[in-house]
């Protein structure tokens, strides 16, 4: 008697679980709902109406979350096995570690990419890749970059203002460092740049490789002379104290551009948006955009992935396809600055002669252009994750004067090697 | 434990007793299941969410596991060699301890400090009595984030304040102590209150005759407090030791998130704050090697077990000698 009493409850539950569950797993046939995972700002709502309307069958659940965050769920979820969205949009930095779990995403040659693939600008396709020729994800934006400068700024250091003077005044980044030499003799109270870390990246992603050779994935990030000029350029600006010392997209970060803490900081396109909504309203018109240089490269961009664990792959692939159709691309761009990796779009007149009203009216549309078509395309490895961090702390430990560059970088060649042991 | 249902089952199929044997003997065996019985759904939840997850850690830590891949192959005991002589893992484990420390010793005595202020009458104690643990009721996030606002390096108020009397601002991220400082006193806030609230309720039970003859024997304030108070509320010592060893083991939150450099988990250029949770996390979510990670939380748990002992067993030494 006692233990009918303990068991109903617990039989009642599992009934209700096992109801519960099956309940769920019936698919509906005619309505299909797919998920579509981003992070930051894709822009892509408006988009998603009007697909629906096209597809009356088709209704878009979109996930946004943050950049790190939307990267670590979409790890655990396709470890799991279950939770990952239809369409996963995966940023270039992210791609590479992606590749080694190539068999978790559906192949978008079998879909038929292969036939697209003159959309996109070479290398941006290219990185999408998987080797032998499979197809991992469709491109959506890239990170053309360019050099974001405040003239009010260069004009107290007695420097020109006006853009094309301005982007003489630093053709490489030798000249970059001395005018941050110049700007800092003047104490303007500003210091000249961000952190020494946003000069770096900048610097690598010009290079055509890394840490990684492009040739068999090895690690040559202990000889490369690329990154070790641009560990030291960067690191003298950093130890100079010529950088506000924030790290992008902190808190820290985003002070420091509402009170003009800094002069420059060298900005991929899809930046722009995050200065505009540090600096607010009272910034607007207070900021320029300029050549990086170095003229052009590519930080960031992101990719639209089909994880094999969704319901509706074809219908997924589809909606990806759309997405990154040139006339979408198109729409982004003008309607939320979302930088186009598609030639033929961002050579489109309408592209070409969109100004940004925050930032001066600066011509972005032709500025971002013209670095993606001198751009020459960058490697990174599959491990490129796991070693990068290494030279980012070096390179904080130089600008924090804890430790000179020498010191600094053979540290993070020993780190890295540990690392990949 | 689990044996409780099945040997009533047993009862139930075992044909009807013949008429010779009492009735008793079910009977007593039946209340003597009962409270099994009861403490059963606990046993359950515990065993799927507590013993089953470790086991399984167990098994990934001796293979060469990738997060997302799986399995790559049995290594042995590969990852906990690999992990005694990492030099990130004793870093990390130094850091740990030395925020423990740092965190716990204050946070005791301000503790007992509070605990016996709030055991005097006091006008509105009900009120400060409730106010104290409002520090452990916001969530942990929100006191990180606001925290490390507050020790920002350049719009901070912590460095604001110091600038008014002629200090020269901190980068309280950057150096090994200052950074520990910082989330010691995260820490701090966060528990005091509730660790008061636990003294305060036990000492309400020390008995009165015992202050009373110690009162008639002319012993002070002070001297009762150490002498009566804190041995009588030992046991409840102990306690809160033992859960803030483990706690203070397992600290993640507060330094992953002080990091203002971003979600890796290294704790600052130089790991100076990184805790071997942290570690933990930048192993499994970062490289994504579960294997290893698997083997820090299993080593994370044999030092929560070890360190607690030592601890509870200087406590118990040091309360007794007072």
């Amino acid at each position: 008697m006692t233990r009918t009493r303990v068991f109903v409850p617990v039989l009642a539950l599992t009934a209700a679980t096992a109801l519960l569950a099956s309940s769920c797993s019936s698919p509906s046939e005619e309505k299909v709902t797919l998920s579509v995972a981003t992070f930051g700002d894709f822009g892509y709502e408006p988009l998603f109406k009007q697909y629906e309307k096209d597809h009356p069958n088709i209704k878009i659940q979109n996930r946004v979350a943050a950049f790190d965050a939307h990267n670590q769920q979409l790890l655990t979820q396709l470890a799991s096995g279950h939770g990952a969205a239809d369409i996963e949009a995966v940023d270039e930095q992210y791609l590479p570690q992606l590749r080694q779990s190539a068999d978790k995403f559906v192949d978008l040659a079998s879909m038929g990419a292969q036939q697209l693939s003159s959309q996109w600008a070479p290398w941006k396709w290219d990185q999408g890749l998987l080797k032998g020729g499979g197809v991992l994800g469709l491109g959506t934006d890239m990170g053309g970059l360019a050099m974001c400068y405040r003239p009010e700024l260069l004009a107290k250091a007695g420097l020109p203002t006006d853009r094309e003077q301005v982007a003489k005044l630093w053709p490489t980044w030798e000249k970059y460092a001395e005018v941050a030499d110049r700007f800092t003799a003047a104490n303007t109270g500003a210091k000249f740049a961000d952190s020494a870390g946003t000069i770096y990246t900048a610097m690598i992603n010009q290079a055509p490789e890394n840490y990684f050779a492009r040739a068999d994935d090895a690690f040559i990030g202990d000889r490369n002379p690329n990154l070790k000029h641009a560990f030291e350029v960067a690191g003298a600006i950093g130890a100079k104290g010529q950088t506000a010392g924030v790290t992008p997209f902190s808190q820290e970060w985003n002070v420091a551009i509402k009170q003009a803490s800094f002069a420059t900081i060298a900005c991929p396109a899809w930046q722009l948006k995050q200065i505009t909504e540090a600096g607010g309203a009272e910034n607007k018109g207070k900021w320029d955009v300029t050549t990086v240089p170095g003229g052009s490269g590519n930080n960031g961009g992101s990719f639209l992935t089909v994880p094999k664990q969704g319901k509706h792959p074809k219908e997924a692939y589809d909606l990806a396809v759309w997405l990154t159709a040139p006339a979408q691309q198109k729409q982004l761009f003008l309607s939320a600055g979302i930088l186009p990796s598609e030639p033929a779009v961002y050579h489109d007149p309408e592209v070409l002669n969109k100004t940004d009203e925050y930032f001066s009216n600066a011509p972005t549309g032709k500025i971002f252009a013209s670095s993606a078509d001198d751009l020459r395309p960058n490697y990174r490895g599959t491990r490129d994750r796991d070693v990068a961090p290494e030279f980012g702390r070096a390179l904080g430990r130089v600008e924090s004067r804890k430790q000179g560059a020498e010191e600094a970088w053979g540290q993070a060649v020993q780190g890295a090697r540990n690392v990949l042991k | 434990m689990m044996r409780a249902p099945a040997s009533e089952d047993l009862g139930q199929r075992t044909p009807a007793p013949p008429a010779a044997r009492p009735r008793a003997p079910r009977g007593v065996r039946l209340r003597r299941g009962a409270p099994l019985l009861f403490v059963l759904p606990f046993l359950v939840i515990l065993v799927v969410f507590g013993v089953l997850p470790l086991v399984f850690l167990a098994w990934i830590s001796l293979h060469d596991w990738h997060l997302v891949n799986g399995d790559n192959g049995f290594v042995g005991l590969g990852n906990y060699v690999a992990l005694l002589g990492d030099p990130n893992f004793y870093n990390a484990l130094w850091n740990t301890v030395t925020i423990f420390l740092e965190a716990s010793v204050p946070q005791v005595l301000l503790a007992l400090g509070i605990a016996a202020l709030l055991n005097r009458p006091l006008r509105g104690g009900r009120l400060w009595r409730t106010g104290i643990l409002l520090p452990n009721v916001v969530s942990v996030v929100a006191v990180a984030l606001v925290f490390g606002q507050l020790f920002g390096h350049h719009y901070g108020i912590v460095n604001w304040l110091l600038g008014q009397v002629g200090i020269a601002p901190i980068a309280w991220q950057s150096s090994f102590w200052s950074s520990h400082l910082a989330i010691a006193v995260m820490v701090i806030w966060r528990w005091t209150g509730y660790n008061a609230l636990i003294y305060l309720a036990a000492m309400q039970a020390v008995p009165k005759e015992l202050y009373e003859a110690a009162a008639l024997d002319g012993a002070g304030r002070w001297r009762t407090f150490w002498s009566i108070t804190v041995p009588g509320i030992r046991p409840t010592i102990l306690f809160t030791v033992l859960t803030s060893t483990v706690g203070g083991l397992q600290l993640f939150t507060e330094p992953q998130l002080f990091d203002s450099s971003g979600v890796a988990g290294t704790g600052g250029d130089s790991r100076q704050f990184q805790t071997i949770v942290m570690y933990l996390y930048e192993k499994g979510m970062g490289t994504l090697d579960a294997g290893y990670s698997a083997a820090i939380s299993w080593i994370v748990f044999v030092l929560c077990v070890v360190f607690a002992l030592v601890n509870v067993g200087l406590v118990r030494k040091l309360v007794r000698a007072a």
